[in-house]
């Protein structure tokens, strides 16, 4: 009974003795509460301020492009394709401008380096559905040249016929254009608009050359205004079409119209994907010229490609036609390929190409393509 | 006589402090308390707004889809850091001709996927 009392004591004695040191920490735990918690809030301000730059810097500079190797087999040649490099330059300075450069590296036929500036301008992002391009840009007539032609992106080897230099095709402007976007009701339409040099002819031994790339001074006063509209009336169908007038002249000669008339489409229903393009360029004939006659240049292709879901095989076909003035120099193809993808911007490509070209030139003869390509 | 007309004139005096606060509430308030509810729905339609013309995931899923590969693979978020698609996707706005508002989305599709 007294151990009893004793412990009943001893029991009462321990919770006040507790109390008492809890009353008395109190404040001090409290005190230490806050403090806490005010250090993580200032963590997390600065853990979200940290992401916040590190997801959007006001300058970002980044290495962008795409390079490949390749080897062509035909009757009279075979040989490994030199290794074309492309890098571009991106330099944004937050959501103002973006300054773009590519270069595109390769050799030449006897060895030497060649450097191009295949574009470089400065843009401008004046708002949500304009873009203020100005410097040297890609032709934005058609698609083909814009957006399809570097090797990552290509589904063959080789570029369609009359869209390559010497073709049918612009390549690129050197002037100001708009560019941009809208919805209207959901649909998309994209635009853009240009004025520039325009391009400047060449007599090459006695024929006509129209020379669209890298054209810094323009060869007359008058400029060359174009552009391209494309619409999507389904998700999944893009249609185009675009137009190009100014004039050009051979040096020392009066100028002539020159014009040029574009339409591409793309499709991507379920299991296919068609794409294809038709350009004229047309420069009218001159009275008193040493090549006085009428010229006018026609390409178009269309081409069909198909992923074997989900293997990493891809088969592309793809038919095409060049008419350059002298019609005795038109060319047709019809290109087969057979591509694997290590990844997505990583393709190997395999085509078999049948071409129908002036009889006996290099241009008739059927030949098998390889080429490795990456875009980074 | 005097005392009467003190309280009389207290009574006045506290009738018309009663009426004066009375009216600036019936008055002033409501005007004050509309003024507030004005800014307040002002300020909730401006970050209403400012919210809308931020990227959004799903509508950046959905342009992703439909734009990117018209021309080309789908190329993997992980491929760069968040920092580094900015100027990608500003490039591929010009290319494509999306909207500001379309690239936005992307970008924020993109790096919240990265």
């Amino acid at each position: 009974m007294r151990k009893c009392n004793e412990a009943r004591r001893t029991i009462w004695g321990s919770a006040g003795l507790a109390a008492g040191i809890a009353l008395a920490a109190q404040p001090a735990i409290g005190a230490d509460t806050t403090s806490m918690q005010n250090q993580i809030d200032e963590l997390q301000r600065e853990v979200t301020s940290l992401k916040d730059t590190v997801k959007a810097p006001d300058s970002v500079v980044h290495l962008a492009g795409y390079g490949s190797a390749g080897f062509s087999s035909r009757k009279s040649d075979s040989t490994f394709q030199v290794f074309s490099f492309s890098p571009i330059f991106h330099y944004q300075y937050k959501d103002l401008m973006l300054m773009q450069a590519e270069l595109e590296m390769g050799y030449n036929e006897d060895g030497s380096t060649e450097t191009v500036l295949e574009y470089a301008s400065l843009n401008l992002i004046m708002n949500d559905h304009a873009v203020l391009v100005a410097g040297q840009f890609l032709s934005p007539i058609g698609q083909f040249r814009q957006n399809l032609h570097p090797a990552w992106i290509n589904k063959l080897p080789s570029k369609p016929l009359g869209f390559a230099d010497g073709g049918a095709a612009p390549l690129t402007e050197t002037g100001v254009e708009v560019r941009g976007g809208f919805t209207p009701g959901g649909h998309g339409l994209n635009y853009a608009l240009y004025v520039g040099n325009g391009p400047k002819l060449v007599d090459n031994a006695g024929e006509l050359e129209v020379e669209t790339e890298g054209n810094s001074s323009d060869a007359n006063k008058n400029k060359t205004v174009g552009g391209r509209i494309g619409y999507l009336p389904l998700h999944n169908l893009e249609i185009g079409v675009s137009a190009a007038a100014g004039k050009a002249n051979l040096p020392g000669e009066d100028n002539r119209n020159y014009r040029v008339y574009d339409v591409d489409f793309a499709f991507q229903p379920a299991v296919v994907e068609l794409r294809g393009e038709y350009v004229q360029t047309k420069v009218d004939s001159l009275a008193g010229s040493a090549i006085p006659d009428e010229h006018t240049w026609k390409a178009w292709y269309v081409q069909a490609s198909h992923k074997f879901a989900p293997s990493r095989w891809e088969a592309v076909l793809r038919y095409g036609k060049f008419t350059p003035p002298e019609k005795s120099q038109e060319l047709k193809q019809w290109a087969a390929g057979l591509n694997y993808l290590f990844a997505s911007n990583v393709i190997g490509k395999l085509s078999y190409e049948k071409n129908d070209g002036p009889v006996g030139s290099v241009d008739d003869e059927n030949r098998f393509v390889a080429q490795l390509a990456y875009g980074f | 006589m005097t005392i009467r007309h003190t309280l009389q004139t207290f009574n006045r005096l506290g009738f018309a402090i009663v009426a004066g606060v009375g009216f600036a509430v019936l008055v002033w308030s409501p005007a004050g308390a509309q003024q507030s509810q004005k800014q307040m729905v002002q300020s909730a339609k401006a970050t209403a707004g400012e919210r809308a013309k931020q990227g959004d995931y799903l509508r950046g899923l959905k342009a992703w889809e439909q734009n990117c590969a018209r021309c080309h693979n789908a190329r993997d978020p992980k491929e760069y850091s968040d920092a580094l698609w900015k100027p990608v996707i500003t490039h591929m706005r010009i290319r494509a001709g999306l909207t500001g508002q379309e690239a936005r989305d992307i970008l924020k599709f993109i790096q919240d996927s990265n």
